[in-house]
């Protein structure tokens, strides 16, 4: 029965929720914590009329052990750590100083109303209760506090303060109500100096107790996360578990529960995400957010169900009003006096207008209801006339405050929160900032904020990150790095939205348009054009028109991928509770990934001379790693079946391979999900083999050949095994560019050359993402040239190149970038035209089916 | 401590050009003396001396912005040999903080002052424009300090964020436009938006005590 009450209520608020979200209009003006406030009246209003008695409420152990964890964690675990940290003193200062403020003042004023008479005789409190009172009205409750700001979008430092103080007041709310609690208990006459004493004592214990067990647990944590390569699925389950634990740990002991969630959630996140898949990273996401939410749903919704239950109120206007005012009254001038003396050390001065909207977003909420209900009745005599109080003050902060902050923060002008995306500039510019800062300081002698935080950055890098993170993650793991990754897949990610609908048209448009003649023409040109001196296309390649067939076929092929490929993939389907088989989701995004740089580096045509030469080194680099095991062989033999042969005999190279592409999975992807276990061996073996394959005839690694398709009809007179592998293909040594088999990768032809060039730097490996998403648009050209010589038979390039831009410029109109869906997509459509048998007999197509490479494999079967 | 009558005419003179106050400079000025070694004027290998400096990754910039002409408000270019206690004043100038009292005027001017010292520490052949080996030498710098990334990730991201760069400064570039590098007029293009005056800053206060100990 409980359980399912439970449900049900979860449920209900939940719907409520979307009925809330159905009217812009309404969410835009009423926050939705109001809303569910008044939901909850509602209902508890029905409850009440059918069942004649409040059934509902909020239990305090309920909120304390299951709805508040989420939401501390949730906040703390996304808590921009960086600003906060900024920010720290005037945060610890306002959650501190202004809580025990707060509510000394409150209480004492309460006290000083009731002895002047102002109060009901029933209200029977002395100084203690109402010290007690105060202490826990009057804590801003980071619930409230979340729930409006989020909505108002007020500066990063305003917001960081108002919320990390509520955050953090905490563990004054906790030793002062504890302290008061017992003083009360005890009955004032009993308590001693050393109690006052013990009392102080315990608030340090308390708070820094609290947040030891969290760094404590975050520590753990992020052990523990380095450990689960193998266990990927249940990863977000440690995040989530440990970080409860640290919660339960620290309520056990009667240390700040909240203190330690916060600072295990903060402290735990670099590393926690640096190590997890990025899989884990989005369930985590998304878990916490969830989980946080629903918290947050049902405590406004129960506080309003709670409301209704008379039975527990006592109602006292003096006292009610008498709180209202003082709590205001109190907070802002608090505030006030605080960022006066704050002021004085702050570089970044808080003005006036953020001190009436920190004053303003004081807001008290399900915290201080649950600590008020816990109190004893016997004890606290007046505990009625408390909780109506509490109540009408939740209610109060909430709605009415709630309601307004909006407007006023509007009308007083505060300096908004700008959304701008991350730049790669900004952030670069940042870090330099943060070097030359701490430089400065060095050179002033002053070893201010920003020398400790250089000086912890460098004890984090050197120790901390070695321990607690992944060899594969730590060494890609960089703000800089991250923010680029980030960028590059939004907008590849934009890009795909764009360009989808192209695509699919561009499919529509059949065969043997002009269009599409004089659109590859112009793209060729183009492409030309733009890579400028380092393009020495063949004038020929560019000239030549391809044959009316040709194109034909090509769109023939585009034709049929499109219509058969999709059906392929779900024969795929497997089940596995272990692990995750990749998902074509996953796969789109590496490929998006790569399509992306292209796209970014068209645009740059600026600099592309410089660039291209070093870039694709750079973007070689990864393939040279991988090929460096096999190129000795690679270059003496000159065709393909002696590779074919070591492959297959050699455990070693196999396992080398494994590793390598391990890493560069991890590095490039931060993590590329190796969900698969034993599948990935498997993989990495079929590139090898197809690897060796390739570079046989002179390609020099096993990068795909990716603008395979032009016409099937084209078959060389030379059956070489490279023209084995791809029969329409002419040979891939020319290629312009390749499909890296697992990853789809666009990577220039030039890998020989670059590769001789880079050999030396082979052993600096983890060459991230980033690296082979550079110019490839202008690698196209040069490359090409540089591979001719020693390829094999460069038999066709002009159809290749005809080929390959056609398609991108009908698309979007940029010659380059699209060049790769179109390619990839070629690539999936080869397998089609070979006999499903082959494949199977192939000894690497046995466990990784769905990786292309295999498909890729199979023509060299034929 | 016979010269103190000029000394503090001097400090006068020196607090009404840079911002200081005749406290900070004094700070700054046993510091300086510090660092120098009693001399009048310091050269680069001074700061060699400097332990903390020492794990900085773009040491050498932020010292090269020290002896840098453009960022002593001299007229000429080029690269000081040693620098006399003004000029230091005048460098460190730049991180001063902004006053609560500046008008929109002075603040846009103070803004613009401490993005040109960036834009000159980036800019290391003078030529008025980040060019795209300038970028990269300072991102490669930057990233030095993680030795897991190499030069090719960092060259990466600088051609990126070049990129980006021109995206923003330019916009759309016709196919054979070329974005020579990033001019100070689009330096402050991109860092509109961005507070530069609430992040480049370092208190002068307080500093007493620490640069004793030294």
């Amino acid at each position: 029965m409980v359980p399912y009450l439970v449900a049900a209520w979860i449920l209900v608020a939940s719907l409520a929720k979307i009925v809330f979200q159905l009217s812009r209009k309404v969410t835009s003006v009423v926050p939705e914590s109001c809303l569910l406030i008044l939901l909850g009246l509602g209902l508890g209003g029905i409850v009440l009329a059918i069942a004649k008695k409040a059934e509902y409420q909020l239990e305090p152990n309920m909120f304390f052990f299951f709805l508040l964890p989420p939401i501390v964690l949730d906040s703390g675990y996304f808590m921009p750590s960086r600003l906060f940290f900024d920010n720290i003193g005037a945060i610890l200062t306002y959650a501190v100083i202004g809580t025990l403020w707060n509510s000394f003042t409150t209480g004492v004023s309460l006290w000083g109303m009731q002895q002047a008479g102002l109060m009901d005789k029933g209200v029977e409190a002395g100084l203690m209760d109402f010290l007690l009172f105060g202490s826990l009205i009057s804590a801003v409750d980071p619930v409230a506090v979340l729930a409006v700001f989020e909505e108002v979008h007020v500066n990063e430092t305003l917001f960081i303060i108002v919320f990390g103080e509520s955050l953090l007041n905490d563990a004054v709310t906790v030793v002062l109500y504890k302290v008061f609690n017992s003083f009360v208990e005890m009955g004032p006459a009993h308590v001693q100096v050393t109690d006052y004493v013990k009392g102080v004592a315990s608030f340090f214990l308390v708070s820094l107790g609290g947040t030891a067990i969290g760094l404590l647990f975050a520590f753990l944590l992020a052990l523990i996360t380095r450990f689960t390569k193998r266990v990927r699925i249940i990863e977000p389950l440690f995040v989530f578990l440990i970080a409860y634990i640290a919660y339960l740990t620290a309520e056990m002991v009667s240390l700040s529960s909240i203190l330690a969630v916060t600072f295990c959630g903060i402290c735990c996140k670099k590393y926690v995400e640096a190590n997890i898949s990025r899989k884990s990273r989005t369930t985590v996401k998304y878990t916490m957010k969830t989980l946080a939410s629903s918290s947050e749903t049902i405590i406004f919704m129960f506080l309003g169900i709670s409301a209704v239950d008379t039975s527990k109120w006592a109602w006292d206007t003096a006292l009610v009003l008498g709180t209202l005012l003082f709590i205001l009254l109190f907070r802002a001038v608090g505030v006030v006096l605080q960022t006066w003396v704050l002021n004085h050390f702050r570089l970044i001065p808080l003005d006036r207008i953020d001190q009436v909207v920190m004053s303003y977003g004081g807001l008290r909420g399900a915290v201080a209801f649950a600590l008020v209900i816990l109190l004893d009745r016997d004890k606290v005599k007046a505990k009625d006339y408390f909780v109506a109080t509490t109540i009408v003050v939740v209610f109060f902060t909430v709605i009415v405050q709630g309601l307004t902050i909006k407007p006023l923060v509007k009308w007083l002008k505060v300096k908004r929160s700008d959304h701008h995306k991350p730049t790669l500039n900004e952030e670069l510019h940042e870090h330099a900032f943060d070097h030359i800062l701490a430089a400065v300081e060095d050179v002033v002698g002053h070893h201010g904020y920003h020398y400790w935080r250089d000086k912890w950055e460098q004890f984090d890098k050197k120790y901390l990150s070695q321990l607690l993170m992944r060899k594969s993650a730590y060494r890609i793991k960089d703000e800089i790095w991250d923010v680029y990754y980030k960028l590059n897949i939004r907008d590849a990610i934009s890009f795909v939205d764009q360009g989808g609908h192209v695509l699919s048209a561009a499919k529509l448009t059949l065969p043997s348009m002009p269009s599409r003649t004089s659109v590859s023409e112009s793209s060729v040109t183009n492409l030309l054009r733009e890579s400028g001196s380092g393009a020495r296309l063949d004038l020929q390649v560019i000239d030549t028109v391809r044959c009316r067939r040709d194109k034909e076929d090509a769109v023939m092929h585009h034709v049929l991928r499109g219509s058969l490929y999709k059906p392929r993939r779900r024969y795929k389907a497997s089940y596995s509770r272990h692990f995750i088989s990749p998902d074509k989701q996953e796969r789109q995004d590496k490929e998006i990934f790569q399509q992306n740089m292209k796209r970014r580096l068209e645009t740059f045509k600026s600099t592309k001379h410089n660039i291209c030469s070093s870039k694709s080194k750079a973007r070689l680099k990864k393939d040279v790693r991988k090929k460096k095991k096999n190129d000795a062989l690679n270059s003496e033999l000159p065709n393909g079946k002696p590779h074919r042969s070591v492959t297959w005999q050699e455990t070693a190279p196999v396992t080398m391979m494994v590793n390598s592409e391990e890493e560069e999975s991890d590095s490039s992807e931060t993590e590329k999900e190796d969900d698969e276990g034993i599948v990935f061996v498997a993989r990495a073996t079929d590139e090898i083999l197809q690897g060796k394959k390739t570079s046989s005839t002179g390609c020099p690694s096993h990068w795909g050949s990716l603008d395979i398709c032009p016409s099937p009809c084209i078959i060389p007179p030379s059956p070489t095994l490279a023209e084995k592998e791809l029969p329409w293909k002419g040979d891939q040594d020319s290629l312009a560019v390749y499909i890296s088999s697992e990853t789809t990768k666009i990577v220039p032809v030039d890998m020989k050359k670059a590769w001789n060039q880079s050999i030396s730097s082979l052993e600096s490996i983890a060459s991230p993402t980033g690296v082979e998403t550079g110019p490839h648009g202008k690698k196209l050209a040069s490359p090409v040239l540089e591979e001719e010589p020693q390829s094999a038979s460069p038999t066709m390039p002009e159809q290749r190149t005809c080929f390959q831009f056609p398609n991108h410029v009908a698309k979007s109109g940029r010659s380059q970038s699209d060049s790769s869906p179109e390619s990839i997509e070629q690539q999936e459509l080869q397998p089609l035209m070979v006999p499903e048998d082959h494949t199977r007999m192939s000894p690497s197509a046995g466990p990784s089916n769905s990786r292309w490479l295999i498909q890729f494999n199979r023509p060299t079967r034929l | 401590m016979g010269s103190s009558h000029s000394m503090s005419e001097e400090i006068q003179e020196l607090a009404e050009k840079t911002g200081f106050t005749s406290e900070q400079i004094e700070h700054l000025h046993r510091r300086f003396k510090q660092l120098s070694g009693d001399q009048p004027t310091i050269r680069k290998e001074h700061f060699d001396n400097i332990p903390d400096l020492e794990f900085n990754p773009i040491r050498s910039k932020i010292v090269h912005a020290f002896f840098d002409k453009r960022n002593l408000r001299q007229e000429s270019d080029g690269l000081a040999d040693e620098i006399n206690f003004e000029d230091f004043l005048t460098i460190m100038s730049y991180f001063r903080p902004i006053e609560m009292n500046m008008d929109e005027e002075r603040l846009d001017h103070f803004r613009k002052e401490k993005l040109k010292f960036l834009f000159h520490m980036y800019d290391s052949d003078h030529d008025g424009k980040i060019t795209l080996q300038e970028y990269r030498n300072v991102v490669e710098e930057l990233l030095s300090g993680n030795p897991h990334l190499e030069k090719e990730s960092a060259r990466s991201i600088a051609d990126g964020a070049m990129m980006e760069a021109a995206s923003i400064c330019v916009g759309q570039m016709e196919p054979d436009q070329v974005y020579e590098g990033i001019t100070f007029e689009d330096f402050l293009k991109m860092w509109q938006g961005i507070d530069i005056e609430t992040k480049m800053h370092v208190r002068f206060l307080n500093m007493e005590t620490i640069a004793q100990c030294h």
